[in-house]
């Protein structure tokens, strides 16, 4: 029970301190009138918790699906179809302040059709091997796609696209933050009620069945799940790395390995780091800002080795 | 046939190599590649665009160098294509990316010299070094001077605040080691993001909000605001919710250039307009 | 439909079954009826069809002709979550892929009869202890699976599959890497449970005397065909064993069973 305070309150303290912190100078008595509170502060810091919570939970799920601790959401092909839908929105002049995100967002859905797709290439039956692979297939497939047009376009500014892709949340507004907030929560269920036959894929898929579990319609919801949750996170803030692997591991060693705590401890978790990061990207270095998957990567290894070392020792 | 290639270019250009104009001054360039935009608008303003053969995909001014063939990009550039056009003499830009093609030429026997390109004062220094090498060693000197000239007049009080965007997600401004920062100053305008000591940098939202700059000033031919004008979050700043944007033609502001007087005047008028005192 | 044969838990009849691209039937024409009180060996050499046939029982593969049923209902009707109250197997091999605990594995062996969005229940906890404990294992409870030795190990997954309370066991190889004694014990667990529980079970392996010893029935396979059938007495005479396993043995009474004695490579005439 302590653990869940304890992780609440971390949430709580990270949520107040993206708020207060900042590289402008806001007096704490004008928190709740600064317009840069209200319309940059605080729809970023929801907008951090959000996607840190959706990379962490596919993750997680993705991890137990592929039973290997070392997929990340990023693995299955996701961001380079991101990627790839990013450029040719830039490219083709896509207009409107969606733009940009509906075209990543379509381009990580096309790049899940067709690793999905792929996956099913030895019958009727989703291989998480075959998945796996050949989610780094066509990242790299869709990546060298996206650095030929890049490196072939017209405009310049097409460069830019990787600083996007590699961004992190200064696109965050209101608007993103309503759009996630209402799109998250169908992926989250279909995963939470995934979550006790998840436990089950971990011993293997056969034994898995023996116990009880419907395997094939279970890996397709999952796959199908964590990858719409990732195609959201990468289509609001681009590619940002280590929330989706390291923070599951965390949430392991220190909630277990049952599904049903460890998705609630994961999406706390993974937004609570970002928020960190996000706060750490925004002030450490100002006026400049650092790209938040560096600082996500900087803040979550050594706390990923610690956790490890005491959990090895104890 | 590439190796016969090779040595009849060898035989052709085999002359000593060197980075900097060496004391025997060598014969002026006849065949000169250009790798960099502003290096190709400085040989142009040297009276040698004859002598241009080759130019990057992103050289467009003058419109004269339009009809100079394309050899690609001018970072990491491409040595057979440059070499094919059968240069004497190529300027490369100063960058990491370009120093393997440096010692490439070097060692095929092509003379080439490597400038900074991202001050005005390496607009100068440019015209100094170039126009020997091309002949047209006065007119490098009075463009210098032109430019050294402009640079140490005594600047006019700033009267407005700008922040320079050159990309929005991330946010990226100009800082001080940028050229556009110098032409803002010349102009009477402060650059908000003058403490930033690198030519560009990514910057929170929330700073250029916090900064409050008078105008948005952005690099397009276009008169259209950009597409970010918009969006809800850049709308925290007052600029942009004022809708003050100041569009800089590419042709004149897209580089350091000779013509800085020019588009130091042009911009200093534009600010009048666009933020009346 | 017949309730004469639901008295059977289980219904193989005539199945045979290629795997995709293999040059021959991995099964062929194998029946199997198991009775709940029943403890049936399959036995046979190294890829015989022993593993296979277990998937056909289950329905996790089809055959191409025959018929296999659970309770009276076609194995592949089953859905897999009624299925696992009824079967519970011990597969021959499972991953680790995240450190767990006993009780924490064993608590996996009731997914079956929870509720889809609610916890454990009390019962639920009860089960697990009860499972736990015919299985000797109680004092492992809190242990971590990586600290257990095989034999506790087996042990521990034998109870996950009594927490399902099935009504039919399935060992596959349960005993392989295990020493003398602790095999002995899977046995004679397997065996009370037999006996005490009115449970059914149909382990696989390749020790033909510890199926003697403790099966009813059994069932020898030799390359995916049925060599033999019946009480151990009947199944393992010197002929069949020698021609199913390619090695000359004796065949000796034990306990009034009959144990094999492999014998010694005969020398090459000179």
């Amino acid at each position: 029970m302590s653990r869940w305070l304890g992780l609440v309150a971390l949430t709580a303290a990270a949520l107040v301190l993206a708020v207060v912190l900042g590289p402008a100078h806001v007096a704490l008595a004008d928190l709740t009138s600064s317009d840069i509170v209200r319309t940059l502060r605080v729809p970023r810091a929801l907008l951090a918790l959000l996607v840190g919570g959706s990379l962490a939970v596919a993750g997680t799920s993705l991890q137990a699906l592929v039973r290997n601790p070392l997929a990340d959401p990023f693995l299955l092909g996701l961001s380079g179809g991101a990627g790839l839908g990013a450029v040719l929105a830039l490219a083709l002049h896509v207009g409107g302040p969606w733009g940009l995100p509906v075209a990543a967002f379509a381009g990580a859905l096309g790049a899940m059709a067709l690793v999905y797709r792929l996956g099913l290439v030895g019958g009727a039956q989703l291989d998480p091997r075959i998945l796996l692979l050949a989610g780094v297939a066509v990242g790299a497939f869709a990546g060298a796609i996206t650095t030929a047009i890049v490196s072939l376009a017209e405009a310049a500014q097409l460069r830019n696209a990787f600083l996007w892709l590699w961004g992190g949340l200064s696109g965050a507004s209101w608007n993103t933050v309503f759009v996630m907030a209402a799109y998250i929560p169908v992926p989250l269920i279909v995963l939470y009620a995934a979550a006790r036959p998840l436990d089950l894929l971990a011993l293997g898929e056969e034994p898995a069945t023996h116990l009880g579990a419907d395997v094939e319609p279970l890996k397709r919801r999952v796959y199908l799940a964590a990858s719409l949750l990732t195609a959201a996170a990468v289509a609001v803030s681009g590619v940002i790395g280590f929330v989706g692997l390291i923070v599951p591991h965390i949430a392991r060693l220190v909630w277990g390995h049952r599904h049903r705590s460890l998705f609630p401890a994961a999406f706390l978790g993974g937004g609570t780091l970002l928020l960190f990061a996000d706060t750490a990207a925004r002030v450490s270095v100002a006026p400049r800002e650092l790209p938040v998957g560096i600082v996500t990567a900087l803040v979550g290894v050594p706390l990923f080795a610690a956790l490890l070392r005491r959990w090895t020792r104890g | 046939m590439r190796r016969l290639l090779l040595a009849s270019l060898l035989a052709v250009s085999c002359r000593p190599a060197a980075d900097r104009p060496a004391s025997a001054v060598p014969p002026p360039a006849q065949r000169i590649v250009s790798l960099a935009p502003s290096a190709t608008e400085l040989l142009f303003a040297l009276g040698a665009g004859d002598h241009v053969v080759g130019r990057t995909t992103w050289c467009r001014y003058p419109p004269a160098a339009l009809r100079v063939p394309d050899v690609g990009d001018g970072l990491n550039p491409n040595i057979e294509a440059v070499v094919a056009r059968r240069p004497d003499l190529v300027v490369l830009y100063k960058s990491q990316l370009n120093e393997s093609a440096a010692a490439q030429l070097h060692r095929l026997g092509i003379r080439s010299i490597v400038l900074a390109q991202d001050r005005l004062e390496d607009v100068a220094r440019g015209a100094r070094l170039l126009g020997p090498l091309v002949g047209q060693a006065r007119a490098g000197d009075s463009i210098a001077a032109a430019i050294e000239g402009l640079l140490s007049a005594p600047p006019p009080p700033s009267h407005v605040r700008v922040a320079f965007v050159v990309w929005d997600n991330p946010p990226m401004v100009i800082g001080a080691g940028s050229y556009l920062d110098q032409l803002a100053t010349l102009a009477g305008a402060t650059n908000v993001f003058h403490d930033l000591r690198s030519a560009s940098a990514t910057v929170s939202l929330e700073t250029i909000a916090a900064r409050d700059p008078d105008a948005i000033v952005t690099l397009s031919d276009s008169t259209a605001p950009p597409p970010y004008a918009s969006r809800p979050e850049w709308r925290a700043i007052r600029a942009v919710r004022e809708r003050r944007f100041i569009m800089l033609p590419a042709d004149l502001f897209g580089r350091p250039s000779p013509t800085a007087p020019t588009a130091v005047a042009a911009l200093r008028r534009t600010l009048e307009a666009e933020v009346p005192r | 439909m017949s309730d004469g044969e639901g008295a059977e838990l289980l219904a193989v009849r005539g199945v045979t079954y290629r795997y995709p691209g293999a040059p021959a039937d991995a099964v062929a024409d194998v029946s199997l009826a198991v009775q709940p009180g029943e403890c049936h060996a399959v036995l046979g050499p190294n890829g015989s069809g022993k593993t296979t046939l277990i998937r056909l029982a289950l329905g996790l593969v089809h055959p191409s002709t025959g018929s296999a049923e659970i309770a009276g209902r076609p194995a592949a009707a089953w859905p897999r979550r009624e299925l696992a109250r009824v079967v519970g197997v011990v597969a021959q091999r499972e991953d680790n892929l995240f450190p767990q605990r006993v009780r924490e594995t064993v608590l996996l062996g009731r997914y079956a009869h929870l509720p889809l969005w609610g916890g454990e229940r009390a019962e639920d906890h009860a089960a697990v202890d009860r499972a736990l404990e015919r299985c000797d294992a109680l004092q492992l409870a809190g242990r971590g699976l990586w600290t257990l030795s095989g034999g506790e190990y087996q042990r521990v997954r034998v109870a996950r599959a009594l927490a399902q309370e099935p009504r039919l066991l399935i060992l596959d190889e349960p005993t392989v890497s295990l020493d003398v004694r602790h095999e002995m014990e899977l046995f004679e667990l397997v065996r009370a449970l037999v006996d005490t529980h009115g449970l059914a079970a149909v382990m696989i392996t390749h020790h033909v005397n510890l199926a003697a010893r403790f099966a009813d029935r059994v069932l020898l396979l030799a390359g995916g065909r049925p060599a033999a059938q019946g009480a151990p007495s009947a199944v393992l005479t010197r002929e069949t064993v020698e021609r199913v396993f390619d090695w000359p043995v004796a065949i000796e009474p034990f306990d009034g069973r009959p144990q094999m004695i492999p014998l010694r490579q005969p020398k090459e005439p000179t």
